[in-house]
């Protein structure tokens, strides 16, 4: 029996295996968006089994739709506002626990368990301290910041700023890791030599700590993004888009086209615009961010 | 005559050993305290669950005095048994699919290591965007593209909608980043020696890349246990349930029967959280070297 060399462009097993992957993937991202430009291009209705050519006119449609312009603007709030508070938020937490004493490792393995729960979860459980005269309310009250229960979730200004202040609680477990492995990757000596130079605390954190971070922000600021231009189990559960469509996503009302209203083809166009939309934002902004990284 | 220059002296207004004594303790304090707050949601998701409705309602925030495992036994005891189905289903479809991404992410990865750069950045910058694109833009394509293949609304197309998904670019993504870090001579002596390339991957690469594999496999089980949006609208809330749609099933949209919310939802995070606290250095060790991407 002769061995024979393999030579090293000539893989056909791993590719083959590597061609299933590239395939699977193929069907399931770049066909389906495919097809959904192509949708987007029909009147597409599987209750009334039709499906024309209508060209453009679904854009059209959008360009006048008033719930689609409000998705739109509470999808970019959101994502922009809970992106910055996470990241804030996680970025002084991580510095609040960036210590080596047992205790403090107790206090990282637990910031992070919120993200280890379902969106699903998040949200009922979120509901039920949000209710009216739930638990926050009685914290609230019992403390004199307020004198009477609010209901979070019951008016639309209320609901918008719900969804996001527990968006960001979901979030904060992964920036404060990301943050923490970054935190302990810059030198202390600068820290050192800054003290000898008499810097202040925040100095520090504006020269030092904040410039030297820029890697794991980058990382952390683009994933919350991603995160929150395509959220849905916390919403859906929380609020499910109301009161009165003030936090339903874009994501939410592609599927309440599709799935509820059954306009398969308007549902498409809309799903184009958030694509394009998604795609943008992430691009953007990571480019923007990499230029922060400082070169050691 | 020259002066030597110091530094100016620090200013303190109370003795150096109890300033830092009072500093690293209000520190610890400071940190315990907002630390407890962020996780009290957790705390009250465990607590609660073994309070009785009227405790619940009564002291939302005490510990159960005395505990019940009420709402747990009614929970395994519902004549729809949704808590069992959708556990088993959900670890069904974690395993299944799980099982499957790896070999093929890693294999990818693997033959695309050996490929040139810009064949890899083109394929790579794909795996990208797939990573980018929200979910709810594949959908209907995704359950036309199953029912083309006979598998819509089985479990066994979702599996395969998440293998084919985003999920894959994550594991493609991780095993390149490690793979980077191997080096090239350990495959060339292998290949020089006339190993196929499938059994260098199998016997030499996948052992070396046994840390990706965790962090892939950790992870993806995770997200895949905790998936939504796919099981409730790629399998359909008539076909099947997995926990988190058996979950949002069992609840409906106005009921406040707490208890009964509460004892579900803690058999439905009891295993990611039960995983999590067994394997928080992987959880950790993973996410912090994905961040070197």
């Amino acid at each position: 029996m002769t061995t024979r060399v393999r030579p090293r462009r000539g893989d056909p097993a791993l590719g083959s295996i590597a061609l299933v992957a590239l395939g699977l993937y193929v069907l399931f991202i770049v066909v389906p968006v495919i097809m959904s430009a192509w949708k987007s291009l029909t009147n597409e209705n599987p209750l009334l089994a039709r499906a024309d050519f209508v060209g453009f006119s679904n854009y059209t449609e959008m360009a006048h739709d008033s719930t689609l312009a409000g998705s739109l603007g509470f999808t970019l709030l959101l994502a922009g506002s809970v992106t910055i508070a996470t990241n804030a938020v996680g970025i002084g937490f991580a510095m609040l626990l960036n210590k080596t004493s047992l205790s403090f490792r107790m206090m990282r393995t637990v910031a992070f368990l919120p993200q280890v729960l379902s969106g699903v979860i998040v949200g009922y459980v979120w509901r039920y301290i949000l209710a009216r005269d739930g638990i926050l309310d009685n914290v609230l009250v019992s403390l004199g910041v307020i004198d009477r229960p609010i209901t979070w979730l019951g008016s639309p200004h209320l609901a918008v700023l719900s969804v996001g202040l527990v968006a960001t609680w979901g979030l904060t477990g992964f920036t404060t890791v990301v943050h923490l492995a970054a935190l302990q990757s810059i030198p202390v000596e600068l820290y050192q030599a800054a003290m000898v130079d008499g810097a202040g605390r925040w100095q520090r954190f504006r020269r030092i700590t904040f410039p030297m971070l820029a890697p794991g922000t980058t990382i952390s600021v683009t994933i919350s993004l991603i995160t929150m231009l395509k959220l849905y189990d916390i919403i859906a559960v929380l609020t499910a888009g109301g009161p009165a469509n003030s936090t339903q996503s874009t994501a939410l009302y592609i599927i309440q086209l599709a799935f509820t209203d059954d306009r398969y083809g308007y549902a498409s166009a809309v799903a184009m615009l958030l694509l394009v939309v998604s795609i943008a934002i992430a691009l953007s902004v990571t480019a923007l961010l990499r230029r922060r990284e400082v070169d050691l | 005559m020259a002066q030597k220059r110091t530094a100016p002296p620090p200013v303190v207004s109370v003795p150096r050993r109890n300033r830092r004594a009072w500093g690293t303790r209000g520190h610890l304090v400071a940190a315990g305290l907002l630390t407890l707050a962020f996780v009290s949601p957790v705390y009250l998701t465990i607590v609660n669950a073994f309070k009785t409705q009227a405790q619940i309602v009564r002291d939302p925030a005490a510990p159960p005095a005395p505990p019940t495992t009420h709402n747990l036994t009614d929970a395994l005891a519902r004549t729809d048994r949704i808590v069992q189905i959708g556990l088993t289903n959900s670890a069904v479809t974690v395993v299944a699919s799980v099982l499957l991404i790896i070999p093929l992410g890693a294999a990818l990865s693997f033959w695309l290591s050996r490929r040139s750069a810009r064949l890899r950045g083109i394929v790579l910058a794909g795996f990208a965007a797939g990573l980018m694109i929200p979910p709810a833009v594949l959908l209907l394509p995704t359950i036309r593209i199953l029912t083309f293949l006979h598998l819509d609304h089985t479990y066994p197309g979702l599996v395969l909608a998440n293998v084919g998904g985003g999920y894959l670019s994550f594991a493609v993504f991780v095993y390149s980043g490690f793979l980077r870090s191997i080096p090239g001579e350990i495959i060339e002596a292998a290949t020089v020696d006339g190993a196929g390339t499938l059994r260098i991957w199998r016997t030499i690469v996948m052992p070396l890349l046994r840390p990706a594999t965790a962090t892939v496999a950790i992870f993806l089980s995770l997200w895949i246990w905790n998936d939504f949006m796919n099981p409730q609208f790629i399998l359909g809330p008539l076909h099947g349930q997995t926990i988190t749609t058996g979950l949002y099933l069992s609840v409906g949209q106005f009921s406040i029967n707490y208890a009964q919310l509460f004892g579900v939802m803690f058999l439905a995070a009891v295993i990611p959280v039960a995983g999590y606290l067994a394997l928080q250095k992987q959880f950790i060790a993973g996410l912090t070297s994905g961040a070197t991407k």
